[in-house]
């Protein structure tokens, strides 16, 4: 029983030394990946492109309900309105609107593989404060 | 009883670790054979206090961070010709959720065998690299004739203005390229440059930033553009005596680009450029121009958070002022576009970015 307990305050030990920096942005990123995964694990063009849209869907919503809940700043609302826009571009290319060529089927993977790498290195979350990740985060978890 | 014991000594190495010390120790593990050769002398920062996640093409997580400090640790242990000082910038942590624990860590390494590792504290009022330096000039090669000099910096843009919030565990203090070029004063004290300095991290190939750092390397490789944070490869860096023959620097740097330049190609789908500024020859375009990236700076520094959010960068050649005769002299781009965007089609860059004010 003793060196249970004793593991047991070791290992809260480590737990407590974790750093404190969960910002939001590393779900964001896990966000855009797992889309990725799934766009990958089908071989069907179509399919291909209902997860691109169904997600691109699901995060302007959850940016939209952020948006509208009157619990952020101002340079918070300017910098998800420029994520929001990044967003929707990628969608338009998908789509092949507003002057994109549409993604052809066969690069379906690869634009998956873009949309991970260019939304984590996006300038806009830069500039999306914490807390207002963390509530892109929350909504995100309980709708998507 | 013995529980007690153990967590009473647990804690007291833990309070003792959080001590207000000094944070450049004694050299306890001073080198002692200091007449072996050192050609190269190579100094990595790599900042970690930061999102430094990333995802590969397989869905597996990386931390940049992480990854580069392993990879700097095998270039040490390959190098029997080298020193090399790494110096790691964690996010602060906490031991029990009161007690701070050190933030930086040091590595020192010695012909290829670590000599020196120490854990030091970050937390000083100014994001500056005194402590950094400190360790550097303690623990240094006595002689430095004939060493080339190597410096690393692995991170997210280094900001050119505002710079509030590098440091994601201290969002207060402020970390600009005009800091990074006061902490380089403080590793060429004797006024010997860089031979090669490498900035790897998004856009710092501008004017502003290559102008600032200028003084203090002959050759800088930097990304105008984004950089994707599997970041530039650091193992052409393995095994100097071999790859730089007749410390041709700059051929080194050239072929040091190009492998960066072919893995990322192979990789990653976003904007790929890696430039090598001969920073000698680009000293006409620098005058020319620098004035007016200084006065576009100034107008960014004026305004609000708000408006700075829809601020973008661009190449310069997209801005008349700055294209001029003697733009591509002393730069060497390897670039490729984006394979999806607006900027596609964009198929060649100066190497040269700048703001889209």
């Amino acid at each position: 029983m003793k060196s249970l307990i004793a593991f047991g305050a070791v290992l809260l030990m480590f737990v407590m030394t974790i750093p404190v920096n969960a910002d939001g942005k590393d779900e964001l990123k896990q966000f855009y990946s797992k889309t990725a995964d799934k766009v990958k694990a089908t071989e069907n063009a179509d399919e291909k492109r209902e997860i691109l849209n169904e997600s691109f869907n699901n995060m302007s919503n959850v940016l939209d309900k952020v948006l509208s809940s009157g619990l952020i700043s101002e340079s918070d609302r300017v910098g998800i309105e420029q994520y929001k826009a990044t967003l929707q571009e990628k969608q338009n290319e998908l789509e092949g609107i507003n002057g994109y060529e549409r993604v052809q089927d066969s690069q379906l993977n690869s634009f998956a593989n873009y949309v991970v790498q260019d939304m984590e290195q996006a300038d806009s979350t830069i500039t999306i404060s914490v807390i207002a990740l963390l509530l892109i985060i929350i909504i995100v978890i309980l709708l998507v | 009883m013995i529980f007690v014991g153990f967590g009473c000594m647990v804690l007291i190495i833990f309070l003792m670790s959080c001590s207000a010390s000094i944070p450049v120790q004694q050299k306890s593990l001073r080198v002692e054979n200091d007449t072996l050769a050192v050609r190269y002398s190579i100094l990595f920062i790599i900042h970690g206090d930061g999102n430094y996640l990333y995802h590969d093409t397989s869905g597996n997580e990386h931390i940049a961070d992480e990854e580069v400090l392993a990879s700097a640790k095998i270039v040490a242990e390959k190098n029997p010709s080298a020193e090399v000082f790494i110096f790691h910038q964690k996010p602060r942590s906490h031991f029990l959720f009161f007690f701070p624990l050190r933030d930086g860590e040091f590595y020192y390494y010695r012909n290829g065998q670590l000599v020196a590792n120490e854990l030091y504290w970050r937390d000083q009022e100014l994001a500056n690299l005194d402590t950094e330096a400190e360790f550097y000039n303690s623990f240094r090669a006595e002689s430095q004739s004939g060493i080339v000099r190597m410096f690393l910096y692995f991170g997210h843009e280094i900001p050119e203005f505002g710079g509030a919030g590098y440091d994601v565990s201290y969002p207060d203090r402020a970390f600009t390229v005009r800091d990074l070029a006061k902490g380089l004063k403080g590793f060429t004290k004797d006024s010997i440059k860089f031979d090669l300095m490498v900035l790897s991290t998004c856009y710092g190939g501008t004017p502003y930033t290559i102008g600032t750092l200028g003084p203090y390397a002959r050759t800088i490789i930097a990304s105008p553009d984004n950089l994707h944070l599997s970041y530039f490869d650091i193992n052409p860096l393995e095994n100097l005596d071999l790859s730089i023959q007749d410390v041709d620097v700059s051929a080194f740097a050239e072929r040091f680009a190009r492998q960066s330049f072919d893995r990322l190609k192979g990789e990653i789908q976003t904007t790929i450029s890696v430039a090598v500024y001969d920073v000698d020859s680009l000293q006409e375009y620098l005058k020319s121009v620098y004035t007016t990236y200084e006065n576009t700076l100034d107008t960014l520094n004026e305004k609000t958070q708000a408006s700075l959010a829809t601020v973008k960068h661009c190449d310069c050649a997209d801005i008349p002022a700055y294209v001029i005769p003697n733009m591509n002299n002393g730069v060497n781009v390897f670039y490729r576009p984006a394979l999806f965007g607006r900027s596609k089609n964009k198929l060649k860059h100066s190497g040269w970015e700048c703001w889209k004010d």
